[in-house]
């Protein structure tokens, strides 16, 4: 090949590479095989959102029959905020009059692509969360059981051979039976692809700084080492017998990092410098924590689970307030990351969703506002939103609407594979409710 | 006389010699695995509470139990947060382990006893002479480290 051909074709072959086209599906690049992005944060949103005062953006105008309506997500969603009866915010004056500033200058909505109107067929929490992680609706699955389906930690570890640091699951505590969603029962997945798992408000909190900060540091040489091979001996021997303990794979130098990480978070909280939100406390919390684990691990996918809204049962002003401070969780999350993480800036995937919406009528508890309270059980449960954005993600684009959905839970799955680039590789599992993605929709 | 002497004869015959037990000169062994019978996994409590115990020779408190449990339950990683929530025990005072030099001037008993006390069974002669020779191979092991080990080893996760 000449020189000038051989420099041509480089050109255009770089061309072809740099350049995103639009597909169909609103996709930017293909769909199988080729990554989107590098990384991929799943935020499981909130723990039950009605639609009334999330995308609909109705305020109390739907729930308790107050003609004030507007945007309390406004770092998520497209639109003003309410101008009366301002009750969302942090304690000023009052109890709730201070509206939490806006953290990004363009919302995730107009960052990304929306879907108004999906489907959520869990009425529950946990079940909700199985959906979300595993692509399936698993109806007999019960609390207190593993998934018996792979988790999306464990397709992203086996089919990418992503090691365990750098696949994260962050909850907001440990009720709920949501640490056992780090991996399935599934025998051809299981722990050895599982994800690690911190609950950061119990293990950096007051639990954690009495039984786990004053923990030696071993020299991985002189004392990790040996005990280790001791260990090593001890279990090969117990191995004889067919029985194994459930292990995540983390590999010793994995252990040591993990190690280290918790040692400077005891310490970084102590002195008040962890990367938390400017509004912090309650699941703020883990927001911060979930910034540090972006720091030091540069994970491949991270979930983090909120759930505070879920006071709605009983405290729609609670509710209300909750919303607005997870939106502002995410808002912080997704600009330090941008900010602050130059590993993943510009090279993240980010996917929202809640795990199921609430009922249209209020149970019988009336907050100190004089607020109705819902619960999680009628049609209504079955209303969610979900929305992405990031690299090859189309900007702006809004699908479905009241009356008209687009999009199921069970989507949400492929399409972190999607992103991530090993879709084929789950469906070809033949283990997921649907093979369609998000993009499959557009 | 002859009521005396049908007496005799049943007496010497009760008293007459018997037929010895073969004796085959073999010393009875454990047909069995030593472990065969740990199949259950222990609980987050269950496990903290039995290490504790093992470690402090008193009960942890009820608070103290919940707490523990939490943590392991907010860490996925269990060997890694066992790991962490041991060396914290080791780091506290009260904690009951033989001395280094006490554990070197009998290494066999020493061994024997860390069996029972973490596995509640023998040592089998294979696993004594992989120890023995490990520590005469690592004079730089305390039996913290052994401990340590043994806490976190996988039979000791089953009852």
């Amino acid at each position: 090949m000449k020189r000038r051909k051989f420099i041509k074709n480089t050109v255009l072959g770089a061309t072809a590479i740099s350049m995103p086209v639009v597909l169909p599906g609103g996709r930017l690049f293909a769909a199988t095989g080729s990554a989107m992005a590098e990384h991929l944060v799943f935020v499981a949103f909130a723990g039950g959102v009605r639609q009334q005062e999330s995308v609909l953006q109705r305020y109390l105008l739907d729930s308790q029959e107050y003609p004030s309506e507007g945007n309390i997500m406004y770092n998520l969603l497209n639109g003003g905020y309410p101008t009366d009866k301002i009750v969302y915010g942090t304690d000023g004056t009052v109890s709730g009059d201070t509206p939490i500033p806006k953290i990004l200058n363009q919302t995730l909505e107009s960052q990304g692509t929306i879907f108004k109107e999906m489907i959520s067929s869990h009425a529950g929490h946990y079940g909700g969360l199985n959906t979300l992680l595993t692509g399936n609706y698993q109806y007999t699955q019960g609390l207190n059981s593993k998934s018996q389906m792979p988790t999306i930690f464990e397709y992203v570890r086996r089919h990418m051979g992503v090691p365990a640091s750098k696949v994260w699951y962050i909850g907001n505590g440990i009720g709920n039976s949501i640490p056992l969603l780090d991996y399935s029962i599934h025998p051809d997945y299981g722990s050895q692809y599982g994800a690690n798992f911190l609950a950061p408000t119990i293990t950096f909190g007051s639990d954690g700084f009495k039984h786990l900060k004053n923990a030696k540091i071993y020299h991985p040489e002189e004392e990790l080492d040996p005990m280790y091979k001791m260990k090593y001996f001890l279990d090969n021997v117990w191995y004889s017998q067919g029985k194994s303990l459930p292990n995540i794979g983390n590999t010793e130098e994995e252990k040591i990092e993990i190690k280290q990480f918790f040692k400077d978070m005891f310490e970084k909280t102590e002195q008040g410098v962890i990367a938390h939100p400017p509004v912090s406390g309650g699941e703020l919390d883990s927001i911060g924590y979930a910034c540090e684990v972006m720091k030091r691990f540069k994970p491949k996918l991270s979930v983090v689970y909120l759930s505070s809204v879920d006071t709605c049962h009983s405290n729609f002003t609670a509710y209300l307030q909750n919303l607005h401070r997870a939106d502002h969780g995410v808002g912080h999350l997704w600009n330090y990351i941008q900010n602050q993480v130059p590993e993943m800036s510009g090279n993240t995937a980010i996917i929202l969703a809640p795990e199921q919406g609430r009922n249209l009528e209020p149970n019988n508890i009336v907050d100190a506002n004089g607020f109705y309270s819902y619960d999680h059980s009628d049609e209504n449960t079955r209303r969610v939103f979900g929305m992405m954005a990031g690299p090859g993600i189309q900007t702006n684009l809004s699908l479905g609407s009241e009356g008209n959905s687009k999009g199921d839970l069970l989507n949400i799955a492929p399409t972190i594979a999607e992103i991530l680039g090993f879709k084929e590789d789950m469906i070809n599992s033949g283990l997921t409710a649907t093979n369609q993605s998000l993009f499959d929709l557009i | 006389m002859k009521r005396l002497s049908i007496l005799l004869i049943l007496f010497l015959t009760l008293l007459s010699c018997k037929k010895d037990d073969p004796i085959y000169d073999i010393n009875q062994i454990q047909s069995q695995s030593y472990n065969a019978n740990k199949n259950k996994l222990k609980s987050p409590a269950q496990y903290i509470s039995i290490l504790y115990a093992n470690l402090f020779q008193k009960a942890l408190s009820a608070n103290e139990l919940v707490e523990i449990t939490r943590c392991i339950e907010s860490v996925g990683d269990k060997e890694l947060v066992h790991e962490v929530i041991i060396s914290n025990f080791m780091n506290k005072e009260g904690v009951i382990i033989p001395s280094d030099s006490l554990m070197r001037s009998d290494l066999n008993l020493f061994i024997e006893e860390t069996y029972k006390r973490f596995y509640v069974r023998d040592i089998s002669e294979a696993e004594r002479e992989y120890f023995l020779n490990f520590f005469l191979l690592h004079p730089e092991v305390s039996s913290e480290m052994v401990y340590t080990a043994f806490a976190l080893s996988n039979e000791y996760q089953f009852y």
